[in-house]
């Protein structure tokens, strides 16, 4: 590859988006260019420079709350009253418009209360605490990136036990740790960060249980990788994307 | 479903990205007040047209509406300015990507952005171009994919490659001149 086209491929190479043959072959250039490897390591350092030091601007106190008050409160709008209207057409309709009535009714419900059973109200209360978590501006009891601060904190407080870890260089630093009630259980919460994307990992008891590996779901925008392991069920949730969250439960499950 | 639970669920989606949707604004906007007006409106919008979203990345959808609420505000309140240039291909522009990359300085060192404080970045962050800033924001600040920025912007991929490469390298040439400001203040 020539160095003028490397050059243009060197920003896609940062972001991982190039096709593994152009991905090596735009390596295997840089291996042999001084001048590319150059300009590789300045991109890779001025996107940790904006990962890292780029203000993050919050959104500021009471913009939530107004907006709760601008939302409308009258009847929904016109768009959502089809679905209300069809089955109420099927009933005098033909046999096809019938079914097809039944179809739609079936997606409403199983949208609504989703997998139903008691995984999904742990679920449902799992983000309930990453939420809660995100909003209140409660999101540590303890603030501390020193695992042997939060480690101690969690165990005075909680039957359970959840792996602290130090895993910055990996890219998910830790942010501290809380105490919550979710689902019935007293949960340990570990919090750790990617870039501005907050990481709730939930740990609570269920002694006598079975292990289960790590199983990945996505949930109302959020993901959520579950596992239980020694009688410990954990709960890893967040909006980062999936294969960036499996990564993290990877790390985080070889410790339990 | 009733209403009520229309609207929890909506602000069960909604409020947890309300960061991510006021620094995007804040970051197009460049000023606070403006930014929660635009806000405001991205997420009126959003309530209104929350039936047709159909999953998928929620914080994604929500962005393009935050984005698209922006224009609308620039349109009605900076009327004759443009703040998003048009994309010219590639070929069709003097600048190539090895050409804007320029000569090597003198010391190589000082270009690896390692040394800057954030207070600097920030500030010429604000100085590019909103269509550089965007997608710069986008990939590192939301860590999104190339796919999703496509959505936001409403542009090709490809269109969303060349501009961040482009991005990075103008937000280096403001670097670039920003040292040598410095080094020729004695700093």
């Amino acid at each position: 590859m020539e160095c003028d086209r490397a050059t243009g491929l060197l920003s896609p190479l940062v972001d991982s988006a190039l096709g593994p043959i152009a991905r090596w072959q735009v390596r295997r250039h840089v291996a042999g260019c001084d001048a590319c490897a150059e300009k590789l390591e300045e991109l890779r350092a001025m996107r940790a420079a904006i990962r890292t030091k780029l203000i993050f601007h919050r959104a500021p106190p009471g913009l939530a709350a107004r907006i709760g008050a601008a939302l409308p409160r009258e009847a929904p709008p016109e768009a959502s009253r089809p679905w209300f209207r069809l089955p109420v057409f099927s009933f005098g309709g033909t046999g096809l418009v019938g079914a097809l009535a039944g179809v739609a009714l079936t997606v409403l419900v199983m949208s609504g209360q989703g997998m139903g059973g008691g995984h999904s109200e742990a679920m449902q209360a799992v983000i309930g605490s990453h939420i809660r978590s995100l909003q209140a501006e409660h999101l540590t009891d303890v603030l501390t990136s020193d695992q042997h601060t939060v480690k101690p904190w969690l165990s005075a407080r909680l039957d359970v036990s959840p792996p602290v870890l130090e895993l910055k260089d990996q890219g998910f630093p830790l942010v501290g740790g809380r105490q919550d009630y979710v689902d019935g259980h007293p949960t340990a919460v570990v919090v750790y960060r990617h870039a501005k994307h907050v990481i709730n990992l939930l740990a609570w008891a269920s002694p006598g249980a079975a292990n289960e590996p790590p199983r990945d779901e996505s949930r109302q925008g959020f993901n959520v990788v579950t596992w239980r392991r020694n009688g410990i069920t954990y709960y890893a949730v967040s909006d980062v994307e999936a294969d960036q969250l499996a990564e993290f439960a990877k790390l985080v499950a070889q410790a339990t | 479903m009733p209403h009520d639970d229309r609207r929890r669920r909506f602000e069960l989606l909604a409020l947890p990205h309300l960061d991510a949707a006021y620094n995007l604004a804040r970051w197009l906007a460049g000023n606070t007040t403006d930014a929660e007006d635009v806000v405001q409106d991205a997420y009126l919008r959003a309530y209104r047209y929350f039936d047709a979203f159909h999953g998928g990345n929620f914080r994604v959808w929500l962005l393009t509406i935050v984005r698209n609420a922006f224009l609308t505000w620039v349109k009605e309140n900076r009327s004759g300015r443009m703040v998003f240039v048009p994309d010219t291909p590639l070929a069709e522009t003097a600048d190539t990507e090895t050409t804007m990359w320029g000569s090597r300085p003198r010391d190589p060192e000082a270009l690896l952005l390692e040394s800057i404080d954030s207070e600097t970045l920030s500030r010429l962050m604000e100085q590019l171009p909103a269509e550089y800033r965007e997608v710069l924001l986008l990939r590192e600040v939301e860590d999104l994919a190339y796919k999703e920025i496509a959505d936001v912007t409403g542009s090709p991929i490809g269109t969303v490659m060349s501009r961040l490469s482009r991005a990075r390298l103008a937000l280096r040439k403001l670097w670039l001149e920003h040292i040598a400001l410095e080094d020729a203040h004695g700093v």
